[in-house]
């Protein structure tokens, strides 16, 4: 569309009447500019838009100037070039000038409301804030980015850089807070339900898959058959009430080691009207680390976080905050998956008792910490505030005062302090030491034989199994020491152990 | 935006559909193996109206098998940077929405969203204006720009902005109910 630089004076007397025609045109006032130039002999006045042009008109010139005869010597010696000639330049220079200037006014109207005007001020996309499949969500340009952290379970095909991820949650910070709710985060098997594949199922178990076909109708049913995935599977007790009563206070998501079709069936188990749990369900697929769950793709202020699972192994980085479950298995093949020869709930035709089971106790615990975050009475600024101290404060309570003494429980040539019971006893508030003296209350015994569990006799010290202390652990409550004693130390399940501490607190 | 071509194929066929309806057996297998595809020249098939001309099949040497070059006229739909198009929103979240205009997916990230317009969660997300006078939720119709588009074989993706003059919300599915 480039208009070359050699013509005739008969074509510049057209290119003269066409240009004329355009300046009258266009109101534009970088070509006004261009018109007055006609005339007059200053040199082209450059507006902002065409900077470019200048330097663009300037190689023309030079073009012109060597190609075309009648042309003598440049443009900028402009004083001494004679008027006709040089307004036929000009008017040349004009025309290409317009020309291109449409031109490029038609190219260029996508990249200007891109880069400046419609998109806001400051819109640098160098550093692009995510990729939706390679293309930056905020300009359009496809880069292969490999940095940043994988969304997959918002979109299969989404990535976010750090910088987005900070700002989305700050802002979701600023949200949560205005609304007063903190985030859960919440495990699924042994959690909230458990499961087991049908080809596991043992003959005592099979009244359960006869009870499921009378059960179609029933909104309160808590037993599923997943034929798509040939598995059976057993809700908590009070889960629903649970899920309900917490969605007024947390922001809930779910985040399993499992894949994600069977967390979406189970999604839509625990939550068939999508209110809880939409686009919010984590799964294995989305860890950024093997065999390791992260808040990293979570889109909530750590601060926030309280996490609801049944192993802490898989929260290494973040075990502040985390609440440790008691496990639920309901299913024979889950208690022997754990090395336990118990009968399960299933065969004793058992159940956890809703009142005051394990997600009952926890629900507690979880309006006592959100009691506490928003507490008015700790000034108006939530912003600074933090759940996991919150946490620990109320684990440090459970077994205040408390000073214990292990005797055969964990071997002695083994550091004494690294022994997860010590640190568990530590963890809930009692200090620990290895030998006794007046001021212990507590001996931890396997053996009523032994120099300690003797001496605590003796002494009118309390002399408890182990078991004690981790039930205190999972329901949160110092328990009874008369409950523990060693003489009816069981040698099965912490599901036993603690409804046998339910059953003797009724 | 939608257009009518014609495009060309060297299809391939075994001898055992040789015979009285070879032509019709031609065309059922054009139209299955190319309707619903993408490309990144043509965008994604959406359908094909006619055949135009068949012509002389070779035979592959080696195989039995014959190819006929087919030239058929198809619908096809393409979009491309700086259009405009309208799309039916699909998901909500705090990042953006994602819409669809057919078997085209757009993504609009909250950076490209009118400033004013904040998002609420709850059982039906959406994005709200500050006097809740316009909201975007799922259903709800949205006219956007296009800024970027990228096809794969089976899929075209695009971002798009509602943040221009005359963009945004058309249809709400919440008022007319």
């Amino acid at each position: 569309m480039l208009v070359v630089a050699k013509s005739p004076a008969a074509e510049a007397s057209y290119f003269l009447d066409y240009y004329s025609h355009y300046a009258n045109y266009k109101q534009d006032h970088t070509f006004n500019a261009l018109s007055m130039s006609l005339g007059a002999e200053s040199s082209l006045q450059s507006s902002s838009s065409s900077e470019d042009f200048a330097a663009f008109l300037d190689s023309e010139l030079e073009l012109a100037s060597c190609d075309s005869s009648p042309n003598e010597g440049d443009v900028t010696n402009n004083e001494e070039i004679d008027p006709p000639q040089r307004s036929k330049k000009q008017k040349m220079e004009g025309f290409k000038t317009s020309e291109d200037l449409e031109t490029e006014r038609l190219v260029k109207p996508i990249e200007e409301h891109i880069g400046t005007s419609t998109l806001g001020k400051n819109v640098i996309c160098p550093p692009h804030p995510g990729f939706f499949k390679g293309l930056c969500i905020r300009c359009g340009q496809i880069e292969e980015d490999e940095s940043g952290v994988a969304f997959g379970y918002i979109h299969k095909d989404l990535r976010l850089g750090n910088v987005e991820m900070a700002r989305l949650r700050g802002a979701d910070l600023k949200s949560l807070l205005h609304k007063k709710k903190l985030i859960l985060i919440l495990d699924l098997d042994h959690t909230l339900l458990n499961s087991t594949r049908l080809v596991d199922v043992i003959s005592d178990e099979e009244y359960l898959l006869r009870q499921i076909d009378g059960m179609k109708d029933d909104s309160d049913r808590s037993l599923f058959r997943l034929d798509s995935m040939h598995m059976l599977t057993k809700l908590r007790p009070f889960v629903h009430n649970f899920l309900k009563e917490a969605s007024s206070l947390f922001e809930m998501y779910i985040y399993t080691m499992a894949e994600r079709s069977y967390a979406i069936e189970i999604a839509k188990l625990l939550d068939p009207g999508k209110v809880y749990f939409d686009s919010k369900v984590i799964t294995q697929a989305d860890c950024t680390q093997r065999h390791q769950k992260g808040l990293d793709v979570v889109l909530g202020a750590e601060s926030l976080v309280v996490i609801l699972d049944d192993t802490e192994v898989v929260w290494q980085r973040h075990k502040d905050n985390l609440i440790q479950m008691e496990r639920y298995h309901f299913f024979a093949s889950s208690c022997r998956q754990f090395g336990f020869n118990a009968k399960s709930l299933s065969e004793l035709m058992k159940d956890e008792r809703e009142s005051d089971g394990a997600l009952a106790t926890v629900l507690k615990i979880l309006k006592r910490t959100h009691q506490m975050f928003f507490d008015p009475a700790l000034g108006s600024d939530v912003s600074t505030r933090d759940v996991r101290p919150l946490l620990k404060g109320i684990r440090q309570e459970i077994l205040q005062g408390c000073k214990i003494v292990f005797s055969r429980v964990f071997p002695s040539n083994s550091p004494a302090q690294d022994q997860p019971i010590w640190k568990m006893a530590e963890q809930l508030g009692a200090t620990c030491c290895t030998e006794v003296d007046p001021s212990v209350t507590h001996v931890i015994s396997t053996d009523t034989g032994t120099q300690k569990a003797h001496w605590a006799t003796q002494n009118k010290k309390f002399l408890v199994n182990p078991h004690w202390i981790e039930a205190s652990n999972f329901l949160w409550q110092r328990q009874k020491e008369e409950n523990f004693s060693i003489s009816n130390l069981p040698s099965h399940t912490i599901v036993d152990c603690t409804s046998k501490a339910q059953e003797s607190v009724q | 935006m939608f257009f009518h071509i014609t495009l060309e194929r060297n299809m391939q066929l075994h001898p055992r559909h040789f015979g009285p309806h070879l032509r019709d057996k031609l065309v059922a297998k054009l139209m299955k193996d190319v309707e619903g595809t993408c490309s990144g020249r043509h965008g994604f098939v959406v359908a094909i109206t006619g055949v135009e001309d068949i012509g002389k099949g070779l035979i592959r040497e080696g195989t039995g098998f014959v190819t006929f070059p087919v030239k058929y006229q198809a619908v096809v739909f393409r979009p491309f940077k700086g259009e405009i198009l309208e799309a039916v929103v699909t998901m909500v979240n705090k990042m953006g929405f994602f819409a669809e205009a057919g078997p085209v997916q757009i993504f609009v990230s909250n950076h490209l969203i009118p400033d004013d317009m904040e998002f609420q969660s709850g059982d039906m997300p959406n994005y709200t204006t500050s006097d809740g006078s316009v909201k975007i939720q799922k259903d709800s119709e949205v006219r956007l720009k296009i800024i970027g588009t990228r096809v794969d074989a089976t899929e075209i993706f695009c971002i798009g902005t509602i943040k221009d003059d005359f963009l945004g919300v058309i249809n709400d599915p919440g008022v007319t109910a």
